[in-house]
């Protein structure tokens, strides 16, 4: 009740200033009061010296890095939003949006909402720079969405169908309702060892050292930088 | 793809982990890289700024010049870096586009520098991005209209006297009365007559004091004669004139078609169906409407006046505002008056008997006129009255200054172009000037001849030496090249008096000399001859030392014929030849014998007395030697 009235009386004095700004010719001031929404964030990351140390990237890669992150976000920090629209640019075709809104998660260690360029250099120097196990962690770390441990079917369709929609609409042949769902079934055939329908982190990597497919994959991203 | 972007291409490649474990066939293999180049700075010297930038930026956009191999001859040995002479200030521009991907353009530079910096660069400028790109199109479109105006001034104004016929010409006397008297006389008649008409037709409806019927007359009435003979006259006047426009226009359908021609037509017709009509009293009422015709006489004006066309123009430009502003009127005429009749309705004796009734109290209010030959007299009536001339006030106020912001353009466009006009006398007189200076200077520096020698210093004038020696290389090769091309083709460069005299001449001189030689180009001979002479004569002005008139006519021609004859190449006979007929230095034999074959050298220059009439000579002996061979 008193809520009902609080608000009320809040329209009410609402109404009045207007009318007053409307008869003394001062309705234009409504919009500085938005200006105080626009939040100056600027995150600077940590010395060279120390992210040297904390990832396997030279001084000169690391700067050539950072000078592509700062072009693209000169405020220094990645958010949401920004993400898709670079990872966007590289697939004209299709939606990659929910790929890259899971791949920020991934990147996202802390949980704060934003990718800063630590976060940034540091998840491409495990992927890049890292070993066979640490490109397969950092693999399943990305497919398990609520971080329990274990990638549950349901997971792996949400993953599945997000990579499928990169592809968009024209592709050859013809793209079918449920391909996510029966590459899902494949993926699990071949992880799930003990068919209890969830695939834990030793189930994964043991799986991946098996299939030779795989593992050569994961020597591709030695010569990326 | 924007160019920042290709920088995270690394980290997308790296995003490409999420597939490999779920992937259904094996990976292709990844693309060799084939170079490893570091990136390094590049150094960009425009102009002595010098600009920065890593190679990986410029090479962003290959299929520019700074983006590809194209840079290379550009490339500076000694100081390791690019260097382009070309605007700073500009270049600033096109290399943000490199760094950000977007092109700026700058309002306060010139639209054509901008272009052929980005034309030099090779940047296409549809990618200026869109916080830049109105202002481009709209400079870019003024330019071009400039441009075309000019065009188009110039092809009218160059067409010769002697091409037009009859018909063509009466056409420009119409168009542009400037152009003959007859035709400055005639556009002056043709406006005297037009005003007569018109202060006819308005005297016509003057009261002018009782007649013989005892009743007020106008003065039309009273003296009808004098004011019909008065308006035949007029008339007679206009359809001729509406005639020779007629047979001169060069597109009939168009003619008539056009505006004027039909505001010429309304003018006269009512005079014609007039004396056609008898004085039937059925039709005296569509007659009297005919008559109120005559006064768009008044708009035969607009041909005499640029002010009025400008008028015209306008309105027919803004014609979207002037309905926006009828539309918005009527809407509020009509609610208004609606508005007025319903309040009104209560009170006896009011004026607003309908709602169409109320529109001319809306409209008397809404224009602020106020006749007051209808007010309301209820409180609610007087209430929403004031209101009505509230808005009125707005609603006319709001298009008007889009119209006279319209008007405003167009009549500084058409200063714009008189001024130009005006101008361009100036303006082409200096380019003219900049054309037969640099023709001038080659025919002068062939009377001076060329020269490295020291022996000229001591006999030349100072004068005549100095000329020689500052001519820059670029001068002295430049003559040399245009020497080349009179031997080519066997004539001279000469300038524009010394042509239309010699084209007189050769009529004149050639029945005299009908030599039926084995010289199939003694034509050439005897033009060169003409020109030779007259050039000669007109030498007199610039270099004053010569003495005028130095060789008759006959004698010249003569010279011309003995030397044609001797088909022996020895040097004596030229000399003797050449030494009865003109002093020349010994000196200037090499050039005549080696003339034939290889490019003429230089000829010392002969002292000063001889100097015009000697080289003129022997540049004609030569020519005529070449054709005899």
């Amino acid at each position: 009740m008193s809520h009902c009235r609080k608000r009320c009386k809040r329209q009410l004095t609402k109404v009045a200033r207007y009318f007053y700004r409307f008869l003394t010719g001062t309705l234009t001031q409504d919009s500085i009061e938005d200006d105080f929404e626009l939040s100056t964030v600027c995150h600077r990351p940590e010395g060279l010296e120390k992210l040297q140390e904390q990832t396997k990237f030279t001084k000169k890669e690391l700067q050539v890095l950072y000078r592509g992150f700062k072009n693209e976000c000169p405020s220094g920090v990645v958010n949401e939003d920004t993400f898709k629209v670079i990872y966007s640019q590289f697939f004209p075709q299709g939606d990659s949006s929910t790929y890259a809104h899971f791949l920020f998660e991934a990147f996202d260690t802390n949980k704060n909402g934003s990718v800063s360029f630590e976060d940034f250099v540091i998840g491409l120097s495990i992927i890049l720079r890292g070993t066979i196990n640490d490109r397969l962690n950092w693999a399943f770390n990305l497919y398990d969405l609520n971080k329990d441990g274990c990638i549950t079917k349901e997971e792996m369709l949400d993953i599945m169908k997000s990579i499928y929609d990169m592809m968009g609409k024209y592709t050859y042949p013809c793209m079918q309702e449920d391909a996510p769902r029966e590459h899902v079934e494949t993926f699990f055939q071949k992880m799930d060892r003990n068919n209890d329908g969830v695939v834990t982190i030793d189930e994964f990597i043991e799986s991946c050292q098996k299939d030779e497919n795989i593992m050569q994959s994961m020597q591709l991203f030695d010569n990326v930088i | 793809m924007a160019a920042g972007v290709a920088a995270w291409l690394p980290f997308a490649r790296a995003a490409a982990i999420g597939w490999m474990p779920v992937a259904s066939a094996p990976m292709p293999p990844p693309p060799r890289d084939k170079r490893h180049t570091r990136d390094e700075l590049i150094i960009l010297n425009v102009s002595g700024s010098r600009f920065q930038t890593w190679r990986n930026t410029l090479e962003r956009y290959p299929d520019t010049l700074l983006g590809s191999t194209e840079r290379d001859f550009f490339y500076h040995e000694e100081t390791n870096e690019y260097f382009f002479d070309r605007d700073p200030d500009i270049f600033r521009h096109i290399l943000n586009f490199y760094r950000t991907g977007k092109l700026h353009y700058p309002r306060h530079e010139c639209i054509s520098a901008y272009d052929e910096e980005l034309a030099f660069f090779g940047i296409i400028p549809e990618i200026i991005g869109d916080c830049c790109y109105e202002e481009y199109k709209d400079r870019r479109r003024e330019n071009a209209e400039r441009i075309q105006d000019d065009e188009d001034n110039e092809n009218g104004n160059d067409v010769t006297q002697l091409d037009l016929t009859i018909r063509q010409s009466m056409w420009r006397a119409f168009e542009n009365p400037h152009t003959s008297t007859m035709a400055l006389v005639f556009y002056y008649v043709t406006g005297f007559f037009i005003a007569v008409s018109v202060m006819a037709n308005v005297v016509e409806t003057v009261p002018c004091g009782t007649g013989s019927r005892a009743k007020e007359m106008s003065c039309g009435e009273r003296y009808a004669l004098a004011f019909f003979c008065l308006d035949t006259a007029c008339v007679m006047i206009f359809t001729v004139e509406y005639l020779l426009r007629l047979i001169a226009a060069p597109s009939r359908y168009k003619f008539v078609k056009s505006v004027m021609s039909i505001i010429d037509v309304v003018a006269i017709m009512p005079y014609y169906i007039g004396l056609v009509m008898t004085d039937n009293e059925d039709v005296s009422g569509a007659f009297v409407t005919l008559r109120v015709f005559r006064v768009f006489r008044i708009f035969k004006f607009s041909r005499h006046s640029a002010g009025l066309r400008i008028l015209g123009y306008t309105l027919k430009s803004c014609a979207s505002e002037l309905g926006f502003l009828l539309f918005s009127l009527t809407m509020a005429i009509i609610i208004f008056a609606t508005v007025m009749f319903y309040a009104e309705k209560g009170s006896n004796s009011s004026k607003f008997t309908s709602i169409p009734a109320a529109f001319w109290y809306t409209i008397v209010t809404m224009t602020t006129l106020g006749y007051g030959d209808m007010v309301p007299k209820t409180i609610v009536g007087k209430v929403f009255g004031s209101i009505c001339s509230l808005s009125g006030v707005l609603v006319i106020a709001l298009p008007v200054p889009v119209i006279v912001s319209n008007f405003s353009r167009i009549y500084h466009q058409s200063q714009r172009a008189e001024k130009r006009r005006a101008q361009k006398k100036t303006r082409l007189a200096r380019i003219r000037a900049a054309k037969s200076g640099g023709a001038n200077a080659y025919l002068q520096y062939k009377r001076n001849g060329l020269l490295a020698d020291a022996e000229e210093e001591a006999s030349k004038e100072a004068g005549k030496a100095l000329v020689c020696k500052v001519n820059p290389t670029f001068e002295t090769q430049h003559h040399h090249l245009l020497h080349c091309l009179e031997k080519t083709t066997n004539h001279e460069f000469v300038d524009e008096q010394t042509y239309e005299t010699s084209c007189m001449e050769v009529s004149m001189v050639k029945p005299s000399t009908s030599r039926s030689s084995s010289v199939s180009s003694s034509p050439h001979g005897l033009t060169s001859c003409c020109s030779r002479r007259n050039k000669r004569k007109s030498f007199n002005v610039p270099n004053s030392n010569m003495t005028a008139g130095r060789r008759g006519s006959v004698q010249e021609l003569s010279t011309i014929q003995i030397r044609e004859r001797p088909l022996s190449n020895s040097r004596s006979s030229l000399n003797a030849k050449f030494e009865e007929t003109v002093p020349l230095n010994s000196e200037q034999q090499p050039y005549i014998t080696a003339a034939i074959i290889s490019m003429p050298t230089p000829p010392v220059t002969t002292p000063e007395g001889g100097d015009s009439a000697s080289s003129p000579d022997f540049l004609q002996s030569n020519i005529v030697r070449v054709s005899a061979l």
